[in-house]
């Protein structure tokens, strides 16, 4: 039986300098796709006469991008957006998930509350944006509270389906070693549901990041959305489409630097809970 | 072994035991007038048809449901609630699968706030008398069926309490392993005396480890026989308790009574398999 254990756990080899070699090659291709976007764009820029109020070269674009960021402008734009994604994502997490697991470890509240969170989910943060504005004007506070919207209702449902997951044996052999409600909060709550909290941080930092632009666009008070809609009002098309390819970068950066190493971290560890 | 005279000695007593769970269809009576009295140092199993209410009556020993009727004690007091004197080991995996063997075992002294060398000792000799050495560092999910449930029961074990209550804890795993498990668990039991109340289906576990054995009627349960199963339960193991004709004389009485339970629940064999466990 000890020979059975042992044999489940994989045998991992070190990787071999070739296979490494290998291995940095087949990364290039998620490049693919953005070389194809870029040959493709030129390809029709060069196809025909656009006035530059319309479309510009890649070239323009980088020239502007180089421009943006030498005069400090788009770090200044830039880091606004972080800025207020990170203090979102922050707050959204402080509130949420003590929130969640109050709804997760309440039956009756998590069956009142399914539905409801499902109505929010579907109003999105931008359809909050008129009220938003009435009441808290052209504001970074009116930016925050759709941010936060946004990124908080994920965060509250999937911190409840995680609680909820949890098998009732984990809980019911914690209780009869002696442990208190916040014992089980530590060391049965928490951990068992921290693997389902990152997903819906991850999905919420996605859905937070797209309310953040467009809530940037209309309140204009800083951040890449104001950028891009600020130069539509020049028809500085250069700094538009560099703006939009600044967003996505972002977004790809923050989204595999930050919040997937949290989630394979937790699978590598709690995934197990979910076998 | 089954010398239940002195009530001074009484760990575990149930009362007029009656409990309903509400269901969709209305109340459903799941036990029924359950007297039992559990010594101290005893090993008391009990065996009966599935879905007799055996888990109900575990569970409000536990402490984990308040019982319709009747009263429970644990040392001459009423139980109130789960508590570290009374350690449970469940039939499913209900060992943290964040946590290695070495910390699950010690989980129990961990809430306990017992000194970190003294955990320690006592988790590295539990790990010894389970068979779990070389495999501290390692998370459940790579351990096999059998060796989680070690791991449940020396969880339990470590946490020292006075009476442990299992339910069906090596149901779940093939039927060699169950038969190791049964005897490493006769052999735990002769270093480390425990009251142990033990829930089974099995009419060969029951009777290969109580020294006694309740048999419980089909639902409504109640107590329908109590048998005495003579010698010490240290020292037993498989190959004699198949050729200890003694022994083979209780298995076939136990079997009989917990049969008549099985025919009258449920005439046509298809039913029985039908009713959900408690």
């Amino acid at each position: 039986m000890s020979a059975t254990a042992a044999a489940s756990a994989p045998a991992r080899l070190p990787p071999s300098g070739l296979a490494v070699a290998w291995r940095q090659v087949r990364g290039l291709r998620i490049l693919l796709p953005f070389l194809a976007l870029v040959a493709a764009w030129w390809a029709i820029y060069a196809s025909a006469d656009f006035s530059p109020q319309v479309l510009v070269s890649p070239l323009a674009v980088w020239r502007a991008f180089v421009h943006l960021v030498t005069y400090g402008v788009m770090a200044e734009y830039a880091s606004t957006s972080l800025r207020m994604i990170g203090f979102a994502a922050v707050l959204s997490l402080a509130a949420g998930v003590p929130l969640g697991f109050a709804v997760g470890v309440n039956r009756y509240a998590a069956h009142a509350l399914e539905g409801f969170l499902r109505f929010l989910q579907g109003i999105s943060g931008i359809a909050w944006l008129p009220l938003a504005i009435i009441w808290f004007g052209f504001t970074h506070t009116t930016t925050l509270v759709i941010v936060i919207y946004t990124l908080i209702v994920p965060i509250i449902f999937n911190t409840m389906i995680g609680v909820r997951a949890i098998p009732e044996a984990y809980t019911l052999a914690l209780r009869s070693l002696g442990a208190s409600r916040l014992r089980l909060v530590r060391d049965v709550y928490l951990p068992g549901a921290l693997p389902s909290i990152v997903v819906g941080l991850r999905l919420g930092m996605g859905y937070g990041w797209r309310a953040l632009i467009a809530a940037e666009m209309l309140v204009r008070q800083g951040g890449l959305g104001d950028l891009i809609f600020g130069a539509r009002t020049f028809g500085q098309i250069d700094r538009i489409i560099t703006g939009m390819i600044v967003i996505g970068c972002l977004y790809v950066v923050v989204d595999r630097l930050i919040v997937q190493p949290i989630e394979n971290l937790t699978i590598a560890r709690w995934g197990v809970l979910r076998q | 072994m089954a010398d239940r005279e002195a009530s001074s000695q009484d760990k575990i007593v149930v009362a007029g035991f009656r409990h309903f769970f509400e269901t969709a269809d209305g109340p459903v009576q799941a036990t029924d007038r359950v007297d039992l009295t559990i010594g101290a140092g005893e090993f008391v199993t009990l065996v009966g048809p599935s879905g007799c209410g055996k888990t109900t009556l575990l569970k409000a020993i536990a402490g984990f449901i308040r019982p319709s009727e009747g009263s429970i004690l644990c040392d001459g007091a009423p139980v109130r609630g789960p508590g570290r004197e009374r350690g449970v080991v469940f039939q499913e995996l209900a060992i943290l699968p964040w946590r290695t063997v070495r910390r699950n075992i010690g989980h129990g002294l961990e809430i306990a706030r017992v000194p970190r060398a003294e955990r320690e000792r006592a988790v590295a000799r539990l790990i010894e008398l389970t068979g779990l050495t070389g495999f501290e560092d390692r998370y459940p999910h790579e351990l096999s069926g059998g060796m989680r449930q070690r791991v449940a029961v020396a969880r339990t074990w470590a946490a020292d309490p006075e009476v442990i209550l299992m339910d069906e804890p090596f149901a779940a795993v093939d039927a060699m392993t169950r038969l190791t498990l049964q005897e490493e668990l006769v052999r735990l039991c002769a270093t480390t005396r425990k009251t142990v109340f033990f829930i089974t289906h099995s009419v060969d576990e029951a009777v290969f480890l109580g020294d006694r054995v309740l048999v419980m009627t089909k639902r409504p349960g109640r107590i329908k026989a109590v048998i005495d199963v003579p010698g010490r339960l240290a020292g037993r193991d498989w190959e004699s308790f198949k050729v200890d004709a003694g022994m083979q004389a209780i298995a076939e009485q136990v079997l009989r009574l917990v049969r008549e339970e099985r025919g009258a629940a449920a005439p046509s064999a298809a039913a029985a398999g039908a009713e959900a466990p408690a």
